[in-house]
């Protein structure tokens, strides 16, 4: 039988429903489906039970699990089955304990007359119970369902239970967005995803570029820019950053941010994928590759295969060797990924992703900018005969957690393309 | 890590992205630019695919019409139908502009030589400006009647083809008016573009839930196996609709149900329903076996059309609440008119799955309610071992509904055991509704086919040979019901259709169902 605690310091969570001990979670969840039954016929609407998955969410304390709890009522289209709303008391002197609250979560999905309700069952663990939340949560899950794991938190490195967690959940998703140290967390990530066997790896800011993505492929859909691809020799990439001082900051906007919070995650991410697409290579050889300390601007040089190839010949070495010939691209680029002090943008949102190209000595331009109209940006094309007409684009401004978490619970398998993102996010960090 | 090959992928971005390739740069001549169809969904349905980003930088739109416009004017018509009828709403101003920056409009009437002189100008300085590169799309949005002048007249201006780019021409329904004049406007199309330059709409094609017939049945192991005569008992497919003509009598009269309807909508649902399973999802294999299913139509020919078919017209009764008049009181409308506003068919497919099994067609106006949906109602088990053994028990065959609109999903009803300590079986629905299940909103019909016309996709357009299958099919009926030895009966506005047409399905055991 699991103890339930029953001492002072027990919090009374009301948002979670009633509390039952651990035992008796399917019972009383059996309970609250008659009920429910029951109220469906009172009030002539229809209830929609399907159930696709698991969702575990993670939450460091109270008030990220209620908040989290409350953001729910977004993913009611999602047909999770069970919600299991895992706490950790973060008193590390607290006595273990186990304590379980359950309730019938249910809101409409287009009207009133139709409401989608699935079960939520809350669990706080204290103490020791806290190292072993894997198995307490085995009977919890419904069966012959996925199991998706949200962690609320920063990314963990040294944190078996993640890993416990991680290792009998289906999907894990992350939100790079909020890691307190960016660049060392992403490498850790990318450490974290390469050590997941059977569990695929999500991170919400991976979503918030992919309209980014969209428009950046939409430029080379069209068959007489193709030829440009293989001539692209610089990538730009822009994220926002705040001012230093107030909104009378009157400094220009690629002025030193010193001072500034950073957070070049989804740039990074943007970057690493434009990379990985257009098959660059970093050349670790190249003496600036670097991140400005001042700025948080980064450059990389980068050797390609694409473009005509370039024939070295050989040469006799001071041992007298002959080494192969060797045949190679003569490809070279660069990589930039800088902060932009926009006011109008939240910290971190994507600005600008420019890529230039050349083509027999002729230059052209892919631009996609975002100032501070947070909710549209503007592509253009600048070829050497002339631009293309400009074209305004809505692009989401701010998209809360919870709405990117809905289009994450629609993915089945891995995604193998944010994950080899990731890995070549860690090579570029690791060359500078 | 597995390595990507720029050279070997035409646009190495488009990985992992849900859409697989977005349209070139081109230019959408609307014929009939001023007219209801245009108004109502062509321009809301070019504007929701800039809204989402599919539309190209460049697209551009030339409305020509008779009217006096200028681009301006044009314009602030195009913003009127976008907010009247845009799915998406309010209209999204910078969006709006940066579209709108690409509407044009000439005025010519549609047999003058000029004026498409004017337009191959346009088009050629758009392609200068806007980058559209030659690639064109000619929408015929006009009465059937002008089809000919129109197309003779981009032939004679060269707009045909042009060596820059693609050129494609949609034509809507109804592609002709029986079989003689469907093979002449066909053979008119066709002296002037390629078929495969030629996209004939049926807006039905383009729903959701049309599109999800294919993958309901070819993407799911458990169905396809009971989809056949030996499983199924028969089919009814019903396509009913609230409303009257709507002031439309002198379109109507020379129309009726079975031209409106059956010969293009339904029929393609029939064959959506009835196909074998093509060798690709791909253009021509998905038609070359919808195309088979209209071949292997039983004909309906001479007395078989008097126990096949039933035609009637509505009388007057009430819709939603409202009193409605008769068919033969309706504006437009001759008070001996023969025209039906309903008909019910029974046909059948002479082909190894289907030999047998009948399928009921049915559609009206100023039915009940709107519905279209496709139910199929499979055979009872061999051995009834729950015998009904009291009054309550009712053992019911399987029904699988595909719910086309408006509540569109799909459901299945089978027995299950009431509670209890006693052995009674009620029959119960499992459904699924795409509303509840995708919140996100579905694209309206002709944004997708406008995309798919643009990326050159034309597997949810009509091909000649199916369009022509069609119309041989309801060829035969027409003849003898013209021969007025057919009886067309009446119906009580609001219900659901003659006494007539219950018989005629009472007859085989069966009964209509009341969606």
């Amino acid at each position: 039988m699991t103890k339930v605690s029953t001492g002072n310091t027990e919090p009374r969570l009301p948002w979670a429903g009633k509390q039952v001990r651990m035992e008796d979670v399917e019972e009383t969840l059996a309970e609250l489906w008659h009920l429910s039954a029951d109220n469906v016929r009172i009030g002539q609407n229809i209830r929609v039970r399907t159930s696709v998955l698991n969702f575990v969410i993670c939450a460091p304390n109270l008030a990220a699990a209620q908040h989290a709890s409350a953001g729910l009522r977004n993913l009611g289209s999602t047909h999770i089955g069970r919600v299991i709303l895992l706490i950790l008391n973060p008193d590390p002197g607290a006595p273990p304990g186990v304590s379980t609250w359950v309730t019938l979560r249910s809101f409409p999905i287009v009207s009133d007359m139709m409401r989608h309700t699935f079960e939520q069952v809350t669990v706080l663990l204290s103490g020791s119970a806290a190292s072993a939340a894997d198995t307490i949560l085995q009977p919890l899950f419904k069966p012959d369902l996925p199991v998706y794991l949200w962690w609320l938190q920063d990314v963990p490195t040294d944190n078996p239970l993640f890993h416990h967690l991680a290792n009998s959940s289906s999907r894990v998703i992350v939100d790079s967005h909020g890691f307190f140290q960016p660049e060392a967390s992403l490498m850790q990530l990318a450490q974290i995803s390469r050590a997941l066997r059977d569990s695929a790896l999500s991170d919400l800011n991976w979503s918030r570029i992919t309209h980014w993505r969209q428009l950046v492929a939409q430029f080379f859909d069209v068959p007489a820019y193709q030829r440009y691809l293989e001539g692209v020799f610089r990538i730009e990439v822009e994220h926002s950053v705040l001012p230093t001082d107030s909104a009378e900051d009157t400094q220009p906007a690629r002025s030193p941010i010193a001072g500034a919070t950073v957070n070049a995650t989804r740039a990074l991410l943007l970057a690493a994928w434009l990379k990985t697409s257009l098959n660059w290579h970093i050349d670790p050889s190249h003496p600036d590759n670097y991140r400005d300390p001042e700025t948080g601007a980064y450059t990389w040089h980068t050797l390609h295969r694409t473009g005509p190839l370039h024939f070295i010949p050989t040469e006799e070495t001071a041992e007298g060797l002959y080494p192969e010939p060797v045949i190679s691209h003569s490809g070279e680029g660069t990589i930039f990924v800088r902060p932009r002090v926009q006011p109008g943008l939240p910290p971190g949102s994507i600005c600008l992703v420019r890529l230039s190209s050349t083509v027999d000595g002729k230059l052209a331009t892919f631009t996609v900018n975002r100032t501070d109209d947070r909710e549209h940006a503007l592509t253009v094309v600048t070829l050497p005969e002339g631009a293309s007409p400009p074209r305004t684009v809505p692009i989401p401004g701010t998209q809360p957690a919870i709405d990117l978490l809905h289009e994450e619970l629609e993915i089945i398998g891995r995604d193998h393309l944010y994950e080899d993102t990731l890995q070549e996010v860690s090579q570029l960090l690791s060359e500078i | 890590m597995p390595q990507r090959a720029v050279v070997e992928a035409p646009n190495p971005f488009r990985e992992g992205l849900r859409m697989k390739q977005s349209p070139e740069p081109c230019v959408m001549v609307i014929f009939g630019a001023t007219g209801d169809l245009t108004h109502r969904k062509l321009l809301p349905a070019l504007y929701n695919l800039a809204l989402e980003h599919p539309l190209p930088a460049g697209f551009s739109v030339v409305g020509f019409a008779r009217r006096p416009y200028s681009d301006e004017e044009f314009r602030k018509q195009a913003l009127d139908s976008v907010n009247q009828f845009s799915r998406q709403k309010p209209v999204n101003q910078q969006v709006w502009e940066s579209f709108a920056s690409g509407i044009h409009y000439l005025q010519s009437n549609f047999h003058d030589p000029e004026g498409y002189e004017r337009l191959a100008a346009l088009l050629n300085k758009l392609d200068q400006e806007r980058g559209t590169s030659g690639n064109r799309i000619f929408y015929l949005s006009t009465p059937p009647s002008q089809y000919p002048t129109i197309i003779q007249n981009l032939g004679a201006a060269g707009l045909n083809r042009n060596r820059k780019g693609w050129t494609r021409v949609i034509v809507e329904k109804p592609f002709g008016h029986d079989l003689a004049s469907a093979r002449e406007l066909n053979r008119q199309i066709g002296k002037v573009f390629k078929e495969e330059q030629i996209y004939r709409i049926d807006h039905y094609l383009g729903k959701e839930t049309v599109q999800n017939i294919q993958v309901f049945r070819l993407a799911n192991g458990i169905f396809e196996p009971v989809w056949n005569r030996r499983y199924v008992d028969h089919v009814q497919i019903t396509a009913a609709e609230n409303i009257g003509i709507e002031g439309r009598g002198g379109y109507y009269e020379e129309s009726g149900a079975i031209r409106d309807m059956i010969q293009n909508h339904m029929l393609q649902l029939l064959t959506l329903v009835a196909m074998e399973p093509p060798i690709a999802f791909e253009a021509n294999a998905v038609r070359n076996e919808k195309v088979k299913v209209l071949q292997a139509l039983q004909p309906i020919v001479g007395q078989d059309v008097l126990t096949n078919t039933i035609r009637a017209q509505y009388g007057p009764g009430y819709v939603g609440g409202q009193p409605v008049k008769g068919y033969l009181e309706e504006t437009g409308v001759s008070p001996t008119s023969t025209t039906e506003t309903y008909v019910a068919l029974k046909l059948f497919i002479d082909n190894w799955r289907w030999a047998g099994v009948p399928f009921y067609l049915r559609t009206g106006k100023h039915l009940p309610k709107r519905v279209t949906e496709i139910a199929i109602q499979f055979k009872q088990p061999p051995l009834m071992l729950f015998k009904r053994q009291d009054s309550q028990s009712q053992v019911e065959p399987n029904v699988l509904t595909l719910r086309i609109q408006p509540d569109e999903g799909i459901s299945l009803k089978f027995g299950a055991k009431v509670p209890g300590t006693d052995m009674q079986i009620r029959s119960v629905n499992m459904d699924f509704f795409y509303g509840s299940s995708f919140v996100r909103q579905q694209p309206e019909a002709y944004e997708r086919l406008l995309l798919d016309s643009m990326l050159g996709d034309s597997t949810l357009f009509t091909r000649r040979d199916e369009v022509e299958a069609a119309w041989a099919f309801v060829q035969g009926i027409l003849d003898e019901w013209a021969s007025g030895d057919v009886p067309i009966h009446t119906y009580e506005s609001g219900t659901w259709g003659p006494q007539a047409a219950d018989e005629f399905i009472w007859r085989d055991g069966f009964r209509w169902r009341r969606p």
